[in-house]
């Protein structure tokens, strides 16, 4: 075991390597209040990888109904549960917020490697603490969709009074839209027997070498997120591959530029924003104020990481939805939810503005910038003053290359008096 | 009697041996089996890769004790092994598709086919319960004395009907079968009071003492045949046979059950020449039901009387 430094706990932790990272890492944002359920990014994804014989139970991209619902099913509640019982009560949040290296104070339990040491047989001891899913629990990927959290135990058929009204509701759910993270410290990678598993230097993708894997599933034990899948036609794990062609540049439609994955350029939501993010050499995000994906975590703090507790230092974040209670909330996304959710409910003018990225264009955007626009609308949200100006974002991909040029007040175009499908 | 295994239910059986974390096979055996396996990757040719798999997994298979698992029970059953041609494990995914068939064909002759889910290898114990309720259903259905027959005729039921039948069907057979096994000192998944649970919800509609007397009787009955099971399964209240206005009976006119009778004595004049003209030897003693009293009322309004 290795010590490796884990900006997300805020602390270093033991990992089976020492820490080596990509140049730039592929990272994302999800915006799960605007997330409809509507799976366009599954089938996006589907159509594009997993279509095939022996992948018929393969999503890499899948979209669950919390609280209940879970490809595979209750993946996170399990592995809470093992993690509860090898470390009772210790799986806490500790200590003040330091900008970059400690952005959600220090995480005082323990990681999924950490808790692994405990948990030794007498084959010896795994390298994350993890499960292999029963077929059971792979064979519906969909169960319990849009079922909303119950009513008060022994009042089922009441209705909550007031139940509906924000900033937390009684009855609940959400969609949570789920690709591999691609980890800085991936699980998966730690446990393969075979290290047929790396992680990319260019872009810190993390894939399987189809010829080297054997098929001993302990990625799929050891992944928290439960994103590696099995195939039973070639008999070799599969993963999500970050659509890494189209972040490469390679896809025709980019014209040479690097691209936003399928699922994220699929999504009818717009709830989803994708990006490479430049390193330091402990793994921190190196600051680039204006990477709208550094912005949007480092800055205005509203996006997290999904159950950094995990340990794995996922490079997915999402913007927590703000109707659902928080404790919950905390439990997915750590201590940052209470101020993520301020924020994000009060937005100031430049957050408004870098909002519009997501989804505006397929290709990736590495800088934006912010031209200043008239006030156009004022009013008061929960006592508090709130103002939107029409400010313009423009944003650039790596080279300079202008991708795209929004507004924050939706464009209006009135059509002429004729036109061609007049009845 | 053949034992026939489905690639994909040996392969995640083994796996699951293979995966025990704790009373597991011993480490060495472990990696034995993944060296093995891991040559078998330089096989180009799909078809000859995958025989090699499956050839090497049910070398484990049998290795592990598995097959083993799966044949003690079986042995139980000494029908099973006189009259089946085959006995097929497949891999099911979900509860539901779990159980045994029987298949009959003009060139595999009998083959019984059971599907379960790999993950009830993880406790011996209740697969031991699983398969001897499932290889006693097979051998109830290869028993001459059971009289099974796949095709259940229900005439004139609709499909709602059937389905209700079917269910009933196979909880008076389950309880039959726990029954013996139980007689024979045989442990069950299902006990005495959960199958009396269930046996009371569905036949809800009888008093207890029916409900006790019938549920006894399967209980101990050591020859039960499936003309028995059907009959009170298809028409547990004996409504067939009548015509009288009983609650759930079947109209003597649309033939559809009804708890609506309609009181057939008070109809006018016309409604029962309406009625007899289309249904002669129909007495107001037989009743109708509502909706058809409502039509006779309308054509008996709209046609004349005959003087």
């Amino acid at each position: 075991m290795s010590a490796v430094y884990n900006w997300q706990l805020g602390r270093e932790m033991e990992y089976p390597y020492d820490g080596a990272f990509p140049d730039r890492q592929f990272a994302f944002v999800f915006n799960i209040n605007r997330c409809i359920g509507c799976q366009s990014c599954t089938m996006a994804c589907k159509s594009t990888w997993t279509f095939s014989k022996g992948q018929e139970y393969m999503w890499w991209n899948n979209v669950e109904t919390k609280p209940y619902g879970g490809y595979p099913q209750h993946w996170d509640v399990k592995l809470l549960q093992l993690l509860e019982q090898l470390n009772p009560g210790g799986q806490t949040w500790n200590g003040a917020p330091q900008a970059l290296k400690a952005p959600y104070g220090q995480f005082k339990g323990q990681t999924v490697f950490e808790a692994a040491l405990k948990n030794v047989s007498a084959e010896g001891a795994q390298q994350a603490l993890g499960y292999l899913p029963t077929d059971e629990e792979w064979a519906a990927p969909n169960r319990y969709e849009d079922n909303p959290t119950g009513a008060e135990k022994g009042q089922k058929s009441r209705y909550f009074a007031g139940g509906e009204s924000l900033p937390q509701h009684k009855t609940w759910f959400f969609y949570l839209a789920r690709i591999c993270n691609h980890c800085s410290y991936p699980a998966c990678l730690a446990a393969c027997p075979r290290n047929a598993i790396y992680k990319r230097p260019e872009d810190g993708i993390v894939l399987v070498d189809q010829e080297r894997c054997r098929g001993y599933r302990k990625c799929m034990e050891a992944c928290p997120y439960k994103k590696t899948l099995y195939r039973g036609t070639t008999r070799v794990t599969e993963k999500c591959i970050g659509c890494f062609p189209r972040v490469e540049g390679r896809d025709p439609a980019g014209g040479g530029l690097p691209m936003q994955t399928r699922c994220m350029a699929a999504c009818v939501g717009h709830i989803r924003l994708q990006g490479l993010v430049q390193l330091n050499q402990d793994g921190t995000w190196k600051e680039d104020r204006y990477n709208p994906l550094y912005y949007l975590v480092h800055v205005a703090k509203v996006a997290l990481p999904l159950y950094p507790q995990f340990g794995t230092e996922p490079n997915g974040y999402y913007i927590p939805p703000r109707w659902v209670p928080r404790p919950y909330l905390r439990q997915m996304f750590g201590p940052g939810v209470d101020g993520a959710i301020e924020r994000y409910a009060n937005p100031d003018r430049e957050l408004l503005a870098v909002l519009q990225l997501f989804g505006k264009e397929q290709r990736i955007c590495s800088r934006y910038e912010i031209k200043e626009g008239p006030k156009i609308f004022e009013t008061e949200v929960r006592g508090k003053r709130f103002a939107m100006y029409n400010d313009t974002i423009v944003g650039y991909a790596h080279d300079g290359t202008k991708v795209v040029e929004t507004t924050v007040e939706e464009p209006v175009h009135i059509r002429p008096d004729k036109h061609a499908n007049s009845i | 009697m053949q034992l026939r295994y489905a690639d994909d239910f040996v392969e995640g059986a083994v796996f699951i041996c293979a995966n025990r974390r704790r009373c597991g096979p011993p480490p060495l055996q472990i990696r034995r089996f993944h060296l093995a396996r891991e040559k078998l990757y330089s096989i180009l040719d799909p078809d000859a890769r995958n025989t090699a798999f499956f050839n090497l997994q049910l070398e484990w298979f049998r290795e592990w004790g598995l097959e083993k698992m799966l044949v003690g029970p079986a042995d139980e059953f000494p029908l099973l092994r006189r009259m089946l041609n085959a006995l097929v494990f497949r891999r099911a995914r979900i509860q539901r598709d779990e159980g045994a068939e029987l298949y009959v064909g003009p060139e595999n002759g009998r083959s019984g086919v059971v599907a379960l889910r790999i993950e009830r290898f993880d406790r011996p114990d209740e697969l031991a319960c699983f398969l001897r309720h499932e290889f006693a259903h097979v051998n109830d259905m290869l028993d001459p004395a059971f009289g099974y027959s796949p095709e259940v005729h229900l005439p004139g039921r609709n499909a709602a009907q059937q389905r209700l039948t079917r269910e009933r069907y196979r909880l008076l057979w389950d309880i039959a079968i726990d029954g013996r096994l139980t007689a024979a000192s045989r442990a069950t998944l299902g006990g005495r009071e959960q199958h009396r649970v269930a046996f009371d919800h569905v036949f809800g509609f009888w008093p207890e003492s029916r409900r006790n007397e019938v549920f006894d009787a399967l209980w101990v009955d050591r020859q039960p045949r499936h003309a028995d099971l059907l009959a009170i399964a298809s028409d547990p209240r004996g409504l067939d046979s009548t015509h009288e206005p009983v609650p759930g009976a079947a109209c003597p006119l649309c033939g559809f059950a009804t708890f609506a009778w309609a009181g057939a004595h008070g109809l006018s004049a016309p409604t029962r020449a309406a009625i007899c003209a289309e249904f002669p030897h129909w007495a107001p003693d037989q009743g109708a039901c509502r909706r058809c009293v409502e039509i006779y009322r309308i054509v008996g309004a709209r046609t004349p009387l005959a003087v």
